[in-house]
């Protein structure tokens, strides 16, 4: 890389925040290194660096705490790495309005203790809940189990600063939780994954911690069964927080049954009356299917299994080989999940699968045993049926996780289709340049 | 753009006609009227045609002869858009989807519908209501409010502060490009990949192209419903009871302030059993799952009465229910009654700001001599203002329009916004520089100019004129239509 730009940007942020040659060793994705790494501490530094970049034509990596970094094809080149890290302070916290704003390099889990001090929090719960970023959160547009009922990022988030390329730093929405002005520049951000800006700071809407809060696990006899059980919730006049559904190997890997059947994870929360009628409702419901066992988790053990189903990804497998989400109408969950196991079966594979059944979002891990390494021709044929598999439905498939190997042989996105033409233009319109991690998105943008 | 010549004129009318149909087009200028305003009448201007499209292709056919002749083009729904949102701009194309009105599918298991633009709001709750759903987001409006432009919008409604507003319910969008071409943006399933472009197009106020399918999720209806009544003597009292109610604990599905004026006007119109010499009146409202709903509707009560109220009651039946909502969604009409015009303003603020701004609302509107009724969503502290004045006082219409500035400027500095629902349209343009910086303005220009390069897709809204970005004061200047006289002020 160019020195002057080394030494501008050391003039930017000062020497301690500039990493290069083999300290740049944490920050190597998918066997490419970066030629420095730079922490800037304000958004305004921010802005410099972006700007000095975009000058010199240099590709720039935002990055988080990198818990979802590996999402995306390879960068088509290396460059800088601009890590939010420094930027991780709470801006504001309004117990009264219900909204607070954080700079985006704040972790998660340190903006939820913080509202948490004031009884509130944000109803967010991604994988990796504490360590992710609220930037990292935001770009890669990460939910967990929750999103049943309080939604995803794009109804939490209620204002948003960014910089763009050209090292301008611009705001969209507010600070109150019900604005309509101007373009919906948050919502533009959420999923983009950095390659139309860096999101420095956001402004969310929270909600008051529930009086009680609890998880019940109802375990069936077949994938089928569950999938009727979270049929008959969705239909029902219960208000869960959360309808997750495993197949046998995730409840294996969480350690809630053997190698056979399948569990619904349901969360209640709310007045001790509303947890307590819903609870008997939901055995009442769910007893007139198959073979049910229904327990109640609370405090630290509810916690502990949702994080674990988070974490599904690492632990399902001594070695995992490939992680995809997959979006699907909520009717199909339980038949996909069945079709899904088989096909990795046919291929001489594991998979473990973790669904949030009524919103019809399925997170698949494709793993081995201990004893062999797979071919990734394998790995790639395995999650190419899976992919015909899913849009044969009408869904969608993403490759969250797989080796470069993999990568190479299976596109990580679905292909964009007819918007991709105003998706072009939107990118060459706040990244003419292209400098904002080039060739990791949808389409090759 | 030059007018179109006589010749031209029925040339294209018989164009689009051959397209659309006998009795698709209106180019009579009596005919037009009825189109040259929205709810906000303060700005008129006439279209060369109206255009009722029936299908998605009929919309594309249009826009794409609007292309080639260089004709600006606007999409219309039921014209209750309150920020001139809808106007036409100098001549140029209206198309009405009124006839585009149908629910396409319905899929309860899955809890979503296709319908079109022109689909009355209430009519898709009418439609799904025997099978227990609704659909959520509900306007004031909605009794006449097209989803089509609750998309333009991004419209909100009384249940926002618990259920969001529109784009929060918008899974998918067939649209209409500025270019004519059709595509298909989100869908039915959740997360697609890539930008967010329907996220992006609602609340894009008609300039990103035309909605014409649209996928909304659809809700089942809450098992029970609680509401409650609350009575101030000082409107400060309503105000901090609000903020005290959200401490306990509780997000009600509602939570609706009407002051003094606001209940006259209401009670002498319908008599919905406001009581008349209260200072404010608060409607809140509770929905979900029986258990528990006691409890809440408990919690709301002390919190009024700690904040002052002097009388709170729960509704006893539905049809008290009923009643007391229709004295809030009727206030605008019923302020028909004590006034022969008003003025609705829609600025949003920190509801923690509530007793502070209200106390400025009443002080500006007094300094300009008008007097002012406040119906609004108190719960996400989106105000609705209402100036009311007779336009047959010399002057009045400019001393309106400064006042309303004024309360949008109060708003901005207590970290609010200029708008909650209503939208930027024509009337707002030019005081989005009170929240957005240049560089702010700038992008969403870039973003513009990525979905309309040509400008012709209602054209004219939601940007400040060039020369007031970064004027730090919004003074009156003619809009550039007005100047050519093709529309005047009321």
């Amino acid at each position: 890389m160019d020195a002057e730009l080394i030494r501008r940007l050391t003039a930017l942020v000062g020497e301690r925040h500039v990493l290069t040659g083999v300290e740049c060793s944490p920050y190597v994705l998918e066997g490419r290194t970066p030629e420095a790494v730079v922490f800037p501490g304000t958004k305004e530094e921010v802005a410099g660096v972006l700007a000095a970049a975009d000058a010199a034509g240099i590709p720039v990596t935002p990055w988080g705490s990198g818990t979802r970094i590996s999402v995306g094809m390879p960068p088509a080149r290396p460059g800088l790495v601009l890590s939010l890290k420094r930027l991780d302070r709470l801006l504001e916290h309004e117990p009264a309005d219900l909204t607070a704003t954080a700079e985006a390099g704040m972790t998660l889990g340190a903006f939820q203790d913080a509202l948490g001090q004031r009884g509130q929090w944000l109803s967010l719960d991604p994988p990796h809940a504490r360590q992710g970023t609220l930037g990292g959160v935001l770009a890669s547009n990460a939910s967990g189990p929750r999103r049943h009922l309080y939604g995803t990022a794009r109804d939490l988030l209620i204002g948003l600063t960014m910089v763009l390329a050209d090292g301008s730093i611009v705001r969209g929405g507010g600070k109150v939780v019900k604005n309509v002005a101007g373009y919906d520049l948050p919502k533009l951000a959420i999923g983009s994954f950095g390659t139309l800006g860096v999101i420095v700071e956001a402004t969310f809407k929270l909600r008051p911690r529930p009086d009680m809060d609890r998880l019940i696990v109802a375990t069936f006899e077949r994938v089928k069964d569950a999938g009727q059980g979270a049929r008959a919730i969705m239909a029902s006049d219960l208000i869960p927080s959360a309808v997750d559904l495993l197949d046998a190997e995730a409840m294996r890997a969480l350690g809630l049954g053997g190698r056979e059947g399948a569990a619904l994870l349901v969360g209640l929360d709310g007045l001790p009356e509303q947890v307590e009628w819903q609870s008997a409702e939901l055995a009442r419901l769910l007893a007139s299917g198959a073979r049910v066992e229904t327990r109640a988790l609370d405090g630290a053990e509810r916690d502990g299994a949702w994080q674990a189903v988070g974490e599904l990804s690492r632990c399902a497998f001594p070695e995992t080989t490939a992680v995809m989400t997959w979006g699907a109408l909520p009717t199909q969950v339980a038949d996909l999940v069945e079709h899904g196991g088989d096909i990795a079966r046919r291929h001489g594979l594991n998979a473990a699968f973790a669904a949030h059944a009524a919103v019809g979002i399925i997170t698949a891990v494709l793993g081995a045993g201990a004893e062999a390494k797979i071919a990734a021709t394998t790995v790639a044929a395995t999650l190419g049926d899976w992919r015909a598999l899913v849009r044969d439905a009408g869904g969608h498939g993403m490759l969250e996780w797989a080796p470069l190997a993999v990568k190479e042989r299976v596109p990580v996105w679905e292909p964009p289709g007819a918007p991709f033409r105003i998706m072009q233009r939107i990118k060459a319109e706040l990244d003419p340049n292209g400098i904002l991690n080039p060739g990791r998105f949808v389409g090759g943008i | 753009m030059a007018s179109l010549t006589p010749e031209r004129k029925t040339a294209l009318r018989r164009e689009m006609e051959a397209l659309l149909g006998k009795g698709a087009v209106l180019s009579d200028p009596d005919e037009l009227l009825v189109y040259e305003s929205d709810g906000l009448t303060l700005f008129r201007a006439l279209a060369d045609f109206v255009a009722f499209p029936q299908t998605a292709e009929h919309v594309a056919a249009l826009v794409r002869l609007a292309n080639r002749e260089g004709m600006p083009f606007v999409a219309r729904g039921a014209g209750t858009g309150l920020s001139g949102g809808c106007l036409p701009a100098e001549g140029g194309l209206v198309i009405s989807l009124m006839r585009m009105n149908r629910v396409l599918e319905v899929d309860y298991a899955n809890q979503y519908a296709v319908v079109e633009p022109g689909l009355v709001n209430l009519h898709l709750s009418w439609a799904v209501g025997p099978n227990g759903f609704y659909y959520a987001p509900d306007p004031s409006s909605q009794q006449a409010c097209t989803i089509g432009g609750n998309i333009a919008n991004n419209s909100g409604g009384p249940h926002t502060l618990k259920y969001g507003v529109t784009t929060n319910h918008v899974l998918g969008l067939e649209v209409v490009l500025p270019d004519g071409e059709l595509m298909w943006i989100g869908g039915k399933t959740r997360d697609p990949q890539g930008y967010d472009l329907t996220g992006l197009f609602v609340g894009s106020e008609g300039t990103f192209g035309i909605a014409t399918k649209i996928i909304v999720r659809i809700l089942k209806k809450p098992q029970a419903v609680k509401t409650v009544l609350a009575v101030f003597d000082e409107i400060d009292q309503g105000s901090n009871a609000v903020s005290a109610i959200i401490a306990r604990g509780l997000i009600p599905a509602a939570m609706e302030m009407i002051d003094h004026l606001t209940i006259e006007a209401v009670e002498d119109a319908f008599g919905c059993g406001y009581p008349r010499d209260a200072a404010a009146a608060l409607l809140i409202e509770v929905d979900g799952i029986a258990a528990g709903m006691d409890e809440q509707a408990t919690r709301i009560m002390e919190a009024c009465r700690e904040a002052g109220a002097r009388d709170v009651r729960v509704a006893r039946d539905a049809e008290e229910r009923e009643l007391l909502w229709k004295g809030r969604k009727s206030a605008f009409g019923a302020f028909g009654r004590i006034s022969p015009a008003y003025m609705v303003m829609d600025g949003v603020i920190p509801r923690s700001k509530l007793p502070y701004v209200l106390r400025r609302v009443n002080e500006i509107a007094a300094s300009y001599g008008l007097r002012v009724g406040n119906v609004f969503h108190a719960g996400d502290g989106n105000l609705h203002p209402n100036l009311l004045y007779d336009p047959r006082e010399p002057g009045i219409e400019a001393r309106v329009l400064a006042a309303g500035g004024d309360i949008l400027r109060v708003c901005a500095e207590v970290g609010g916004s200029i708008s909650g629902e209503h939208g930027i349209g024509l009337e707002k343009a030019d005081y989005m520089p009170l929240i957005f910086s240049g560089a702010d303005i700038e992008c969403m220009r870039r973003l513009k100019h990525a979905f309309n390069p040509s400008g012709l897709c209602n054209p004219g809204k939601m940007f400040p004129s060039r020369k007031a970005c970064g004027e730090a004061g919004i003074a009156y200047r003619p809009h550039p239509i007005e100047e050519k006289g093709l529309a005047q002020r009321f």
